[in-house]
């Protein structure tokens, strides 16, 4: 029956989160706009809701920067896929149409958004606790930050995609056929992703660093380039 | 001469006691210590919606009794800070701790609906009121013995944590009742309360103690706080 839900329904995310396979299924096979646009919606509001309480903690007009970057990522990442991850579900042997394999993948990051939107009256609360940043101990307070948000989008993202996968065994009747389709997604999911949240940063920002919605140097070097330059000073110095 | 028909195969017999009706703040209290499966059963049927308003006034005022016994150690202000930072504090860590329960039941493959996590919730925190005010007059009598802020502060963290035993165990029945299939995300969750309501405790300080303004000016991490107040108290003892 949960099939039924209608397509604008809240409903839809207990479904979601629950894993029930069969209604996502018929979601995915109908591609109805109207459900398209709710969990379009469902990112905005969700992701947007956990973006502003992350931001909080370096200022008000960081935490309205960081609402609109940070869902616009999720949707960026998906729209920038769409046409090689509808390729390669064919490829790797699940009948997918490329709308359909953008449903299915819009539809995992609607349920981390909805997983974020429930984390965020954490995020606000850690937020308040921690220190400011007048206080010396703001390194701490940003290293703080920062892991509990890797945890945290770790755990939305992990969950999203364990669903996705359950799904597409569904779809596909094998688990290796679906694991490797997830993986093929998954890979070309995080270097968009990564290079978009690089060129999208700061979402906290540094402590000694402007608050601005885009850095000065934006579009310049990528995020492997800055792990390898991080890790070779680490190793080197 | 019985018409009803025989459960069938699988169907669990309903228990009477959970049937009976659960009405008035004294019924819900008592329901909530004697039946708990009652007041876990009440709340999907018409009229929950009630039962969780009266959990969650319950929550409130036994929490704001508990505060003013716990603001009897130091008075003057605490008088009524300790009472509304008690109550506030435990209301504010439901409130926060609402959606991710709510989520996590959904993943674990429950059918609650957010009102049903709700009424959960506020069981939880009217269980814990409860214990906390039956606790009351062995703070109270420790409150006008010691002067210490430390030993006040270890015993309301042993009730609290005793409070929250049963409140989980109540909590536990619940996500059971409502379809959960693991256990792994409720422990999860437990978890986060717990260390939300102990940074609430250092979020809203001085609860016990006195200090010059009605909340801290320094932000800190509970474990940071309870070793600062250890060793402001060792240097304090008299040799």
């Amino acid at each position: 029956m949960t099939a039924l839900v209608s397509p604008a329904s809240p409903r839809q995310l207990p479904v979601l989160l629950r894993g029930e396979v069969a209604p996502v299924r018929s979601w995915v096979a109908e591609g109805n706009l109207a459900r398209v646009t709710f969990h379009v919606a469902v990112i905005l509001a969700g992701a947007g809701i956990y973006g502003a309480a992350i931001g909080l903690w370096r200022s008000g007009e960081q935490g309205l920067f960081t609402a609109v970057k940070f869902p616009l990522i999720l949707l960026l990442t998906t729209a920038g896929n769409a046409l090689l991850n509808g390729v390669l579900a064919p490829l790797l042997g699940v009948n997918l149409s490329l709308r359909q394999a953008s449903v299915a993948i819009l539809l995992s990051f609607s349920l981390a958004a909805t997983i974020l939107a429930a984390l965020a009256p954490l995020v606000l609360f850690l937020v308040w606790n921690v220190p400011p940043l007048t206080s010396p101990a703001v390194r701490d307070a940003y290293a703080v930050i920062q892991l509990s948000q890797v945890g945290l989008i770790a755990f939305a993202g992990i969950v999203a995609n364990v669903r996705l996968l359950q799904f597409l065994r569904d779809l596909a009747g094998s688990r290796a056929v679906a694991l490797r389709l997830l993986i093929a997604w998954l890979a070309g999911n995080l270097l968009l992703g990564t290079q978009l949240t690089w060129i999208a940063r700061p979402f906290f920002g540094s402590p000694n660093l402007p608050v601005q919605f885009l850095r000065e140097d934006a579009l310049r070097g990528n995020f492997f380039e800055s792990v390898l330059y991080n890790a070779r000073r680490l190793f080197t110095e | 001469m019985n018409t009803e028909p025989p459960p069938l195969p699988g169907q669990s017999i309903p228990d009477p006691t959970e049937a009976a009706p659960v009405a008035g703040v004294g019924g819900t209290l008592e329901a909530l210590l004697r039946r708990p499966r009652g007041v876990l059963h009440h709340l999907h049927e018409p009229g929950g919606r009630r039962l969780t308003g009266l959990m969650l006034l319950l929550a409130l005022v036994g929490a704001a009794a508990y505060g003013l016994i716990v603001g009897s150690f130091s008075g003057g202000l605490q008088w009524w800070a300790a009472p509304l930072k008690i109550a506030g504090g435990l209301s504010l860590c439901g409130l926060i701790c609402l959606p991710s329960l709510y989520v996590f039941a959904c993943l674990t493959g429950s059918t609650a609906r957010f009102t049903d996590v709700l009424g959960m919730v506020a069981g939880l925190l009217a269980l814990m009121a409860v214990l906390l005010v039956s606790f009351g007059p062995v703070a109270w009598v420790f409150s006008q013995s010691t002067e210490s802020v430390v030993a006040m502060g270890l015993l309301h963290l042993v009730f609290w944590l005793i409070a929250t035993l049963f409140g989980a165990r109540f909590m536990h029945q619940g996500m059971a009742r409502l379809g959960a299939r693991s256990e792994g995300a409720f422990y999860f969750w437990l978890c986060l309360f717990v260390v939300v309501a102990l940074q609430m405790t250092t979020a809203l300080r001085p609860i016990i103690g006195t200090a010059d303004t009605f909340l801290p000016t320094e932000k800190k991490f509970f474990l940071q706080h309870w070793g600062d107040s250890m060793r402001s108290a060792d240097r304090e003892q008299p040799q």
